[in-house]
């Protein structure tokens, strides 16, 4: 569902994200782990055709994204960092304007609007102004504006950054939801965070990256069959100097 | 290109629910309003004295086209040199600070569609402005004969000229973050292209005859040169084409400047 292969990009001599190849599987939840500055942001914006890659390629569903752009752009349901939202516009205007974006066919906008409404709870704000939302509910629209078109793919940059507990719990919840939800099918989510439990709750399998590098990329029952905390491992990968292959640190784990 | 309404319209409605699509528009028809009265009385009082003088010959020369209509369009054409760049400074820049300039350019439309859409958005802007603007000599139509194609032309001339300021607006909006700065660089930029012309005549006036060639490229480059002759009432293909040119040049460079995101 999601192929990259041997992604790199390199500002100058800045190195920020070297030779990173990985796949996902139809249904799979990744957890895209690192310290910051480790490359996520970089590898995903590269993933969703935002910054082309220095070397190597990326194919979303099929479609190569530097050679086949607008379908490969349609599979994905993106999230950056901060929500892409215009702070004047209601939620409902945002959301059917986003639908128009991403080749939602006329006659299905509205159904899909309302759809993502129900299933991002933001049917009793539809008619608020997106600027006078909290940040929870500002969230809530980004993952909506991602799920509008009804995507194969999701793409969430931190999608709990800056939330307090009780809302990244909920926003957890639906990104699980929303993963599991597709028409019968499930979607593919590769989601970045900081938060080691988030990943344990709603991801089935770890990528770590550090220093522009994939450090780390196995299931997250292997890892738990270790024995080692989550944190654990986090820690050790990210403080090796020279980063190993991923099976090799799955070998060397005590 | 089936993106293009869906951005001019949202672009559009964003303009109306900010401040400055009426700040503009205020001021546009305060300014209009005032120019306008001026002109008219300038006008009569101009008959009252070739009439007292008995300067006949004069006086059948005296039309509301030249001496109404035509001064008035060129003022509010420099009324547009500094509130075009108001109304296309956040085309752009705006989208940058939002962040939503990432959902666009991760969405399937194509840069040419985006651009496309913010112009038309201005572009509409600017042609409800001109409308507005045309009350002012439809009232001389009211009391008055003034040639209609002649008026026409000359209106013609300033939704031209506000097209090809629509463009540079973009381009300058397309290149920083800040709406600021993008105001103030797109003012310049249609300064310079509107004083070419000036510059030329000082030339000439100087005695500098060997720049003689120098002297007619500015007067072409220039906007307000092409816009006199359809203040005039001649709509001549040199024209058109000279603002097409300009329009097509600096859409394909904002599209360049836009695209640039994507290569640093």
């Amino acid at each position: 569902m999601i192929e990259a292969s041997g992604l790199s990009k390199r500002y100058g001599d800045l190195v920020a994200v070297d030779d990173v190849s990985f796949s996902v599987q139809p249904g799979e939840v990744v957890g895209f782990l690192g310290p910051n500055g480790a490359g996520k942001t970089t590898t995903m914006r590269m993933l969703t055709g935002f910054l082309p890659p220095t070397d190597g390629r990326a194919v979303i569903d099929g479609h190569d994204i530097f050679s086949d752009p607008l379908a490969a752009r349609r599979a994905i349901g993106y999230l950056p960092e901060s929500p892409p939202v215009y702070p004047e516009m209601s939620v409902e205007d945002y959301l059917l304007y986003v639908s128009k974006l991403k080749d939602v066919p006329r006659r299905q906008r509205s159904g899909a609007v309302d759809r993502a409404h129900e299933r991002c709870g933001l049917t009793d704000v539809r008619r608020r102004v997106i600027g006078a939302l909290s940040k929870g509910y500002r969230q809530r629209v980004g993952l909506a504006q991602a799920i509008v078109h009804d995507p194969p793919v999701m793409i969430l940059d931190e999608p709990t950054v800056g939330l307090d507990p009780i809302q990244i719990r909920e926003i957890r919840t639906l990104i699980g939801e929303l993963a599991g939800i597709r028409e019968g099918k499930a979607r593919t989510v590769i989601l970045s965070t900081h938060i080691l439990p988030e990943v344990e709750a709603i991801c089935q399998r770890v990528i770590i990256m550090h220093r522009g590098r994939k450090a780390l990329d196995a299931p997250l029952a292997d890892l738990q069959r270790g024995g080692a905390s989550l944190e654990e491992i986090f820690a050790r990968t990210t403080a090796r100097e020279v980063v190993v292959p991923a099976d090799a640190t799955l070998e060397a784990r005590p | 290109m089936k993106h293009v309404g869906a951005i001019a319209g949202r672009e559009l409605n964003s303009l109306f629910v900010s401040p400055v699509a009426y700040a503009v528009m205020t001021l546009f028809a305060v300014l209009a309003g005032f120019f306008f009265l001026s002109g008219v009385l300038q006008f009569q009082e101009y008959v009252i004295r070739l009439q007292s003088f008995q300067a006949m010959e004069q006086l059948e020369e005296l039309n509301l086209n030249d001496h109404v209509i035509a001064p008035f369009l060129h003022v509010m054409s420099v009324v547009l040199l500094f509130l075009v760049p108001g109304i296309t400074m956040g085309l752009f820049a705006s989208e940058k600070t939002n962040g939503t300039l990432e959902l666009l350019l991760t969405s399937p439309i194509t840069i040419w569609e985006l651009v496309l859409g913010k112009f038309l958005a201005a572009v509409a802007f600017i042609a409800i402005l001109v409308l507005l603007l045309a009350l002012f000599p439809a009232l001389l139509f009211i009391y008055g004969d003034p040639e209609w194609g002649k008026t026409a032309a000359g209106m013609l001339g300033l939704l031209l000229m506000g097209m090809a300021y629509a463009s540079i607006g973009a381009f300058a909006s397309s290149v920083t973050q800040s709406q600021f700065v993008a105001f103030f660089l797109a003012f310049v930029l249609l300064l310079v292209l509107w004083m070419l012309g000036f510059l030329a005549d000082l030339g000439a006036a100087g005695g500098a005859t060997s720049s003689e060639h120098v002297g007619d490229l500015l007067r072409y480059l220039s906007t307000a040169d092409h816009f006199e002759g359809m203040v005039m009432g001649l709509v001549d293909t040199k024209d058109l084409a000279y603002f097409g040119v300009i329009v097509v040049a600096f859409l394909a460079l904002t599209k360049a400047a836009v695209e640039s995101v994507r290569w640093r």
